[in-house]
């Protein structure tokens, strides 16, 4: 298949969530933008808590994932299957990560003000 | 009239006095380059199968006129009805509009077919409209002949417990709430059917038992329905690993099936449906070919059964205007009711300026939108051979699929061609025809719709 063709195929697979996609990369770009102005570098703040909480979030993906695509965990049996999950368990972390990471750095930065 | 395979050299200059060829490459998918035509060609059906070639022709022809013969406005994405009867997607999830997909420049006569005379090349639609053709693709679909059931029309369907997953989008919400009053009855039989003709996805009425048996499973009270399956034939589905399968997964759930049994008429009010037992030696399957006429046979007895639940597979043809002009198959087993092409390179067995794509062509299989995506780079490179009296580049493999539906949330991805008795054809090395799996489930939820989109653009 030409790049165009699967270009197509990702356009109309998102379009239902373009709204949400749109409204997400907003939020955090904003909080980025709103963390960097005080200082936030992604490779200097560390958060424990963050990284749990994160890995958590991705982990409960395992368990609403199928729930959202009208299945059950219970359907998830081959090695395709659990390659797909675990793969969207890992985004689910780093989108997770990607919010609490510079929110863990602006409660910080209030704290020490 | 019988006429030779190949255009005569007189009819290709008249098609294409000035048919330059723009370094027209050989058949090879989407790198291919533009052609320059006078010719006028005529698509009828703006389904799955025609609206993909008004698009791959609009980008490789320049100069000529393409016509397309499309009633509807709205584009139905049919391989969605089996989710919106199962309970599972909103109605307008499958509805777009055709103006959407149509690329600029195409003439679209928003009007039915009524009749093709394909000796003189002419084309009158119900309006009374007449088109002349150089090329002509027919791709007008399927009919669906509910009359050749006594006492069934499609406006029953949604009452008196009849559902029926193909009558259209509105049938199939109705079939929904047909199946769920029969669940919140809490008892009762339901009785499934399969038709004695080929019919399009020919899965679609498995996948609708399998669906309202995980229904009925999750009432908590699955031993209180009875769930029978009534097959023309030996066979549930033509690949033979799959018939197998869906032979013993009913088995193990509680279906009972009776083979060569046909619906042959139902009596509504009275909620009995009457089946024709067409003998023990039928080797009927989802694709065999029972013609018209033979369904009215006195000699065949019958069984009348109750039911709370029937779900209704008509018995499918090509549209009558088709099957009234030269086009349809002259002898062998499509003869009467299909379009007599060759299954491999889609071009009509009698008239090389036709080709046929998609649910109205005479084959063992392929009566699905899968099979539209595979052969409609064939019909593409074919006919522009034949526009430039070229040897036909392109073959069909009788590549088919079908996402097996085998319980809400569960599915198989099985995909088969001409070859070898059907076998598998994977396209996935990561994905096991055999195998249930949720991802080929979410495939189906989520991806092939927009796949399908795109092969509605002429770009998948
Ligand atoms: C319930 C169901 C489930 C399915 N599931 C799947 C699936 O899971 N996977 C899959 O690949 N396929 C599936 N299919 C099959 C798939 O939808 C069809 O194979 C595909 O739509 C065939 O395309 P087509 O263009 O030949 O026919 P269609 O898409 O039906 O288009 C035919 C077009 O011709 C037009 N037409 C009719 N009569 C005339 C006339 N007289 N003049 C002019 N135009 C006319 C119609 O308006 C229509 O637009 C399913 C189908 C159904 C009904």
């Amino acid at each position: 298949m030409s790049i165009d063709g699967m270009l197509t195929i990702l356009m109309y697979a998102l379009a239902p969530f373009k709204w949400l996609l749109i409204m997400g990369l907003i939020v955090i770009i904003a909080l980025h933008l709103l963390t960097y102005l005080r200082g936030y570098k992604i490779t200097h703040h560390r958060s424990r808590l963050t990284n749990l909480l994160a890995l958590l979030i991705g982990l409960t993906a395992i368990l609403w994932v199928p729930w959202l695509t009208h299945s059950t965990l219970g359907y998830v049996a081959t090695v395709f299957d659990w390659i797909a999950l675990l793969g969207a368990a890992t985004a689910t972390s780093v989108i997770a990560f990607i919010i609490l990471h510079p929110l863990s750095y602006l409660i910080s930065f209030r704290d020490k003000e | 009239m019988q006429k030779s395979p190949l255009l005569t050299r007189r009819e290709l200059l008249k098609v294409g006095s000035g048919l330059s060829v723009g370094s027209l490459l050989p058949f090879s998918g989407l790198s291919a380059s533009t052609l320059r035509t006078q010719a006028h060609i005529v698509i009828v059906g703006g389904g799955a199968a025609g609206m993909a070639m008004v698009n791959r022709l609009a980008r490789r022809l320049q100069g000529g006129t393409i016509t397309l013969v499309e009633p509807r406005e709205t584009h139905h994405y049919q391989p969605g009805w089996t989710m919106v009867a199962s309970g599972i997607w909103a109605a307008e999830k499958t509805m777009r509009l055709n103006a959407q997909f149509l690329p600029r420049g195409v003439k679209w006569l928003r009007d039915y077919a009524d009749s093709i005379d394909a000796d003189s090349k002419r084309i009158t639609l119900v309006g009374g409209e007449t088109l002349e053709y150089d090329f002509l693709i027919v791709a007008s679909g399927i009919q669906l002949n509910y009359h050749l059931i006594d006492g069934m029309t499609p406006a029953l369907v949604g009452q008196h417990g009849i559902g029926s997953v193909y009558a259209g989008i509105e049938g199939a919400s109705r079939t929904n709430q047909a199946i769920q009053t029969w669940l919140q009855s809490g008892h009762g039989r339901g009785i499934f059917t399969a038709a004695p003709t080929p019919v399009k996805c020919a899965g679609a009425p498995l996948k609708m038992t399998f669906t309202t048996l995980s229904r009925l499973e999750d009432t908590g009270r699955r031993d209180a329905f009875d769930v029978d399956y009534m097959a023309p034939g030996a066979s549930l589905f033509s690949q033979p690993w799959v018939d197998e399968f869906v032979k013993q997964r009913f088995d193990s759930q509680g279906v009972n099936r009776r083979h060569h049994y046909r619906l042959s008429a139902i009596d509504p009010q009275a909620k009995q449906a009457e089946f024709a037992f067409v003998g023990p030696e039928s080797e009927f399957t989802s694709h065999h070919q029972l013609r018209e006429a033979e369904f009215r046979r006195d000699d065949q007895p019958t069984v009348i059964a109750d039911y709370d639940f029937l779900h209704v597979v008509p018995p499918m043809s090509a549209h009558d205007f088709v099957k009234q002009s030269a086009l349809i198959a002259q002898d062998g087993p499509f003869r009467g009711e299909w379009l007599d092409v060759d299954i491999h390179t889609l071009q009509h067995n009698r008239y090389p300026e036709v080709f046929g794509i998609g649910d109205v062509i005479g084959a063992p299989i392929n009566k699905t939108a899968a099979s539209v995506k595979a052969q409609a780079p064939v019909v593409e490179g074919n006919l522009l051979a034949v526009m430039q009296g070229n040897a036909l580049p392109a073959s069909h493999s009788g590549y088919t699929s079908c996402p097996m539906i085998t319980g809400i949330g569960k599915a198989m991805l099985v995909e088969f061609g001409y070859a070898d008795n059907f076998a598998f054809m994977p396209s996935f090395p990561f994905i096991d025809p055999t195998e249930e799996s949720w991802a080929v489930w979410v495939m189906k939820d989520r991806m092939l719709q927009p796949a399908y989109y795109a092969v509605l653009e002429g770009k998948a």
